[in-house]
């Protein structure tokens, strides 16, 4: 036991030695990501408060409507005009506005079985799809808390939510959790498939095999490696959108780092059943893409899948990104607990068992 | 004689494709040997030494190391050997102290890393990383990595394939000095004057058989006494000794 322990340990030093001297593989997992953050922190912070323009339209003009414009008003991050729809719909099209938001008619007004189902209607610019993700999400927000209010008796739960919407949300906040999500799938599939495909071709693997450690220890080493590098990428990331670009975690951290390890392991899982799978570097890099491409631009990391044709959008909710990307959103954006993250956890789980599995059936020493 | 160390009853290699490697060889191995075997390319020279290490199963047959059944034990006999692989690599990014140390770690026997590197004339290289080394230089290296449990057998396959003229003598000077400190040497060349210098006995493969086993001296006589006459007048020195003898010993990494 002591023996197969100090193995291990001392597999891991030695790959976390390969992996912190390998001067490729940091700047892809450490410092691409750190400039992405920076660029999209700049981004929004040059946009600055205010900077989301917003149209509401209230055609309902009940007490509850009025209450919710003022809401809406009270949003810092917000330039809000009431123009008329027509006005409105002009000036989303020639790109001055980044949303367009219609209260309808129902809207408050009571039915047979008290309040009447409304849906507010948000209608993005599609030039600038992260302004409008976030002015969506706030409102969405916004939304939920009026919800509870009109359903609910009066808690401290509304109070709470209402809070909530005032922490004045920007795009920094939208974006971060994404990068943090794709910066960790990346690391996962990249960082081990190259890095365990290369110790096959050139023979450090069955070097490895000539001595009695049986070559799982290695496995183990080479994951436990790449999810200490993990928590670190979070730590410097989430780190530095707090410190540079005024970053909210509203949540608690450590469920957002517990939902990030998760995601770590889902995609380590992934880079292992290529890395087991693939002959050579050429076969692994084709692999790699074809799993990461899709969901680079497809699991709502750059922009938002609302705009996705319907069944783009079913299809894309189950990518483990999606899952990953969303969960670290909800905590950093909602405060989410990790209690309301079942569909994410669930998702992540399934896909960590399915691709353990896969590992298993396709893994080849040599 | 004494109990041979490494006992070989009929070993058979066939892979799933239906190819025979090896078919059927029996030898043995007496313990502080250095045993070579010979053969040309795909003559299952090394399936052979791969089955006796426990890196490649058996198909038929059985080879027993020290006691140890391979093919029931493979994981024993790997911690009580060597190996060095054809085309030995090693991680990269990591110098051969740390390596030697990783190794150390691998196995319940250890050696001091700097002592290893001293018996292969590697001290000043500690530091280093494997591919800043000379061809010479890896192979010592990888015959060092063979010795960190204090194996009783190390296995060598085709360790001075591709040196020059003074590193391969170097790399026989070693082997001879692992010899004298009575571990046993399996081996495989291509090289007959290095199989005449190193290895007490000899076995010669072709398609998976061995169709000779004796000492070097034993199988050259044997050929003359069937009435060989060498083509070539047997000179007294050969073109390497000329070589050497200009260029000088010393060796140039």
């Amino acid at each position: 036991m002591q023996r197969k322990l100090r193995t291990l340990s001392s597999l891991t030093v030695a790959s976390l030695k390969m992996y912190v001297r390998n001067r490729t593989g940091l700047f892809f997992t450490l410092f691409i990501p750190i400039v992405l953050v920076a660029v999209f922190g700049l981004l929004s912070k040059s946009s600055g408060a205010g900077a989301i323009s917003l149209n509401i339209n209230d055609l309902a003009n009940t007490q509850l409507s009025k209450q919710f414009v003022t809401s809406v008003k009270g949003i810092t991050a917000f330039k809000v005009t009431t123009d008329s729809q027509a006005t409105a719909s002009e000036n989303l099209g020639k790109g001055k506005l980044d949303l367009e938001v219609v209260v309808p008619a129902n809207f408050g007004k009571s039915g047979a079985e008290g309040l009447q189902n409304a849906q507010v209607e948000a209608q993005y610019n599609k030039a600038k799809p992260g302004n409008g993700q976030t002015a969506g999400l706030i409102l969405g927000q916004i939304v939920s808390g009026f919800n509870t209010t009109a359903t609910q008796a009066r808690t401290i739960l509304s109070v709470k939510t209402v809070g909530v919407t005032t922490n004045n949300l920007s795009y920094i906040d939208f974006i971060l959790p994404g990068i943090i999500a794709l910066s960790i799938m990346q690391l996962g599939i990249f960082s081990v498939a190259f890095a365990f495909v290369s110790y096959k071709t050139t023979g450090a693997l069955r070097r490895l095999q000539a001595t009695p450690t049986h070559p799982i220890n290695f496995i183990f080493a080479q994951g436990i490696t790449r999810l200490i590098i993990a928590v670190i990428q979070v730590l410097l990331l989430a780190g530095l959108g707090v410190w540079l670009f005024s970053f909210h975690m509203i949540g608690s951290f450590a469920a957002f780092l517990f939902v990030a390890i998760l995601g770590s392991v889902v995609f380590l899982g992934f880079g292992f059943a290529i890395a087991g799978y693939a002959k050579d570097e050429n076969q692994a890099a084709p692999i790699a893409q074809l799993i990461q491409f899709p969901m680079l631009f497809l699991s709502g990391i750059f922009f938002p899948r609302d705009s996705f044709p319907s069944w783009l959008k079913t299809i894309t909710d189950y990518f483990p990104l999606t899952y990953l990307g969303d969960g670290l959103r909800r905590i950093a954006n909602e405060g989410a607990h990790l209690s309301q993250l079942g569909p994410e956890l669930v998702g992540l789980t399934v896909w960590g068992i399915i691709i353990f599995f896969v590992t298993v059936r396709l893994f080849r020493w040599e | 004689m004494a109990t041979p160390l490494v006992e070989v009853i009929d070993l058979k290699k066939q892979y799933p494709d239906g190819f025979e490697a090896v078919k059927g060889i029996s030898f043995a191995v007496q313990p502080g040997e250095v045993f070579g075997i010979l053969g040309p390319n795909g003559a299952g020279k090394t399936t052979t030494l791969e089955m006796i290490e426990g890196m490649r199963s058996i198909t038929s047959g059985t080879a027993v190391l020290d006691g140890i059944d391979v093919s029931k034990n493979p994981y024993k006999v790997k911690a009580r050997i060597g190996i060095q692989l054809q085309s030995s690599s090693f991680f990269t990014n990591l110098s051969l102290v740390e390596l030697l140390r990783l190794f150390n770690d691998l196995y319940t026997d250890e050696s001091d890393p700097m002592e290893l590197l001293r018996e292969v004339d590697l001290t000043d290289k500690a530091r280093s990383k494997v591919k800043d080394l000379s061809g010479g230089q890896k192979q010592r290296f990888s015959i060092a990595t063979t010795l960190v449990n204090k194996p009783v057998v190390i296995f060598l396959d085709e360790p001075t394939t591709g040196l020059d003229p003074q590193a391969r003598r170097n790399l026989w000077d070693l082997v001879q000095q692992i010899q004298r400190k009575g571990t046993t040497v399996i081996m495989t060349t291509h090289y007959m004057e290095e199989a005449e210098v190193l290895c007490d006995r000899v076995a010669i493969m072709d398609e998976g058989m061995i169709i000779a086993l004796d000492t070097p001296k034993n199988l050259i006589k044997q050929l003359l006494a069937r009435g060989f006459k060498s083509k070539q007048k047997v000179e007294l020195a050969t073109l390497e000794d000329v070589f050497i003898d200009l260029t000088g010993k010393e060796i140039r990494d």
